[in-house]
């Protein structure tokens, strides 16, 4: 037990490092040598080369460079191009406002996914797992912005109800049940939009894992046993069908910056996707650079979680290293 | 299937009469007086020059604010999406291979003493797929400037964490048994061995991650458009006439439902086409 911690712990130090290395890397693909400086190209000015270079040390030796920009990073010294403000706080503040889209999203997704891809799991070639085969596929086949727009259309023609931004504009005074309402209709679209990817992705795994289940020989022993088919879909098949549920609860984390980055720039919801874009906008690479980094790290966390979830809820992997 | 094999023939149709000097469909003739013209409509003959009347004598699907045939646009786009798909899904499959061969077979050499090949090559898979695979894209293409073999190369790049693992479980499992011994015994090179005697092994989940591959690297591209960063304007992808349209959607539905579902219609395709491959491909499942 004590030797899989070890041994995952020091995994991930490595990871860690490497992550490190390349989202510093990324800097280096950026515009800064000064034979690049195009007089033709307005987005070069000597000025922002210069603002660059003293940035992140260009004139220094690789290792130190990199050294000097997470010290930077996290003394809060590292600020960005646009409004010169720490980059880590700035980031943060927009965290905050993903987390509910995040959260939102993530609990769509599992109150569908999972009792989908176990119905449709268990019937399988019915008639209901080829309709929600292609409607799940459909909906990850769908450009995500094309069917922002359409939804957006319909539910603005049909609820007469704002749907852009955090809340709607100009009505602070309120009373307590309006605000929330509003609130709450401002996340539905954004949420559900996001949550989309996930819930096709996330039941087809499940499905596949709890196909794999059925029709593995302890399951057939518990069916020979004479158990009826509830005990034996629910209580000993179900157990191993879950599984995904904590392999996907690491990977499900970098959809909080990457996929967030259409949605909340269609919804202009003010967070951590949107600054990204904006950032990449502007060149404001501190911010481009440290959300990189940031997403990754918030993977890496997140991996460590369902790796050390596995291990209370899988004995086998427990039992590995003991061999 | 189908549905596949009909877009490879639109895509080369496509490219067959769209480029060339003087191609039988023009996708680049700005008709400025016959903009906006919703499909099947009639060109204006009086306003349109005769050589710049479209070549069916309607206009299929329309034109669009520049008064361009959205038809032949899109015909053009076929082959364009189509290229930015396969060369995207080609280099990720490269890499996947080379990492997941290397890290399979010989996974138990050992670099510098410090770690075994395979500890370094899964550590890399792992570090590749913590990064936003879709925020890292957009910064690389956004710092390089968009063109279309960035475009395609940063999917690639980014892509191939998959195919390496199935390839590295497949030569691991595969890696002990008597024929790949027998093969080691007559002399035949690793490189040999990875590619002709163990690699036909794992086509199988190679060849299903290509095609939701190819899927996922059209998506990407339009969402790239999007954003703003897609393929630059005068090469059509399907992508970037969604993403130009929908500032129209208002006047001109067609700019945004045609090409918004062109797309819908052939990504579905390669992923239900994918699925088939996976579901046939798995031995368990063809007993039930």
């Amino acid at each position: 037990m004590l030797s899989f911690l070890l041994r995952t712990g020091w995994k991930k130090l490595w990871t860690l490092f490497f992550i490190s290395v390349i989202s510093f890397a990324v800097i280096h693909l950026a515009p800064g040598e000064p034979s690049q400086i195009d007089p033709m190209n307005p987005r070069f000015t000597p000025q922002q080369l210069e603002r660059y270079r003293k940035a992140f040390d260009l004139d220094q030796p690789l290792h130190i460079q990199y050294l000097r920009f997470y010290r930077r990073l996290f003394t809060g010294e590292l600020r960005s191009f646009k409004d010169n403000q720490p980059v880590l706080p700035k980031i943060v503040e927009r965290v905050w406002n993903s987390l509910w889209l995040f959260l939102a999203g993530t609990i769509l997704v599992w109150c569908a996914a999972f009792p989908l891809g176990i119905t449709t799991a268990i019937r399988r070639n019915s008639v209901l797992d080829k309709v929600t085969t292609v409607v799940v596929f459909a909906l990850i086949s769908i450009p995500g912005f094309y069917l922002a727009y359409l939804l957006i259309i319909f539910v603005v023609q049909t609820f007469h109800v704002d749907v852009i931004g955090l809340r709607t504009f100009g009505h602070q005074g309120r009373n307590l049940v309006w605000s929330f309402m509003d609130r709450t209709w401002h996340l539905v679209l954004p949420s559900v939009l996001g949550a989309t990817a996930g819930i096709a992705i996330l039941s087809r795994y499940v499905r596949a894992q709890m196909l794999e289940v059925i029709t593995s020989d302890y399951v057939r022993t518990a069916r020979a046993k004479g158990l009826d088919e509830d005990t034996v879909l629910y209580k000993h098949a179900l157990r191993n069908g879950l599984l995904p549920f904590v392999t996907m609860l690491g990977l499900i984390v970098p959809g909080l910056v990457g996929g967030s980055v259409i949605i909340e720039t269609i919804f202009a919801w003010p967070g951590i996707g949107r600054l990204g874009y904006e950032a990449i906008l502007s060149r404001d690479y501190p911010i481009v650079i440290t959300l990189n980094f940031v997403a990754a790290l918030l993977t890496l966390v997140g991996t460590l979680l369902s790796d050390l979830l596995y291990m209370v809820v899988d004995p086998r992997i427990r039992l590995e290293g003991v061999e | 299937m189908m549905a596949c094999a009909l877009f490879f023939v639109v895509a080369l149709f496509g490219l067959l009469v769209t480029k060339g000097d003087q191609p039988v469909l023009d996708p680049r003739q700005v008709r400025l007086a016959d903009k906006f013209r919703p499909p099947l409509s009639l060109p204006n003959r009086q306003a349109v020059p005769i050589d710049a009347l479209p070549r069916l004598g309607v206009y299929v699907l329309g034109t669009d604010e520049l008064g361009r045939d959205v038809f032949a646009r899109m015909l053009e786009g076929a082959f364009v999406s189509l290229s930015v798909g396969f060369v995207a899904v080609g280099i990720a499959v490269a890499i996947g291979i080379i990492f997941g061969g290397i890290a399979g077979y010989y996974g138990r050499v050992r670099i510098l003493r410090l770690m075994s090949v395979d500890t370094l090559i899964t550590g890399l898979i792992d570090v590749a797929l913590s990064f936003p695979a879709f925020f890292l894209i957009l910064t690389v293409v956004a710092i390089l400037r968009p063109s279309i073999w960035n475009i395609m190369v940063v999917i690639g790049l980014t892509s191939w964490e998959g195919t390496a693992r199935f390839v590295r479980a497949e030569i691991l499992a595969l890696r002990e048994q008597d024929f790949v011994q027998a093969a080691r015994a007559l002399g035949v090179s690793g490189p040999r061995v990875i590619l002709r005697h163990l690699l036909p092994n794992a086509v199988a989940p190679v060849l299903v991650s290509a095609t939701l591959g190819i899927a996922g690297a059209i998506l990407t591209e339009s969402a790239l458009s999007f954003l703003g960063f897609g393929v630059p304007p005068p090469d059509a992808t399907w992508g970037n006439v969604l993403s130009d349209g929908k500032n129209y959607l208002f006047d001109a539905w067609w700019l945004t439902i045609i090409p918004g579902t062109a797309i819908l219609v052939i990504v579905l395709a390669f992923n239900l086409f994918g699925e088939g491959l996976r579901e046939a491909f798995n031995p368990r499942l063809r007993q039930l």
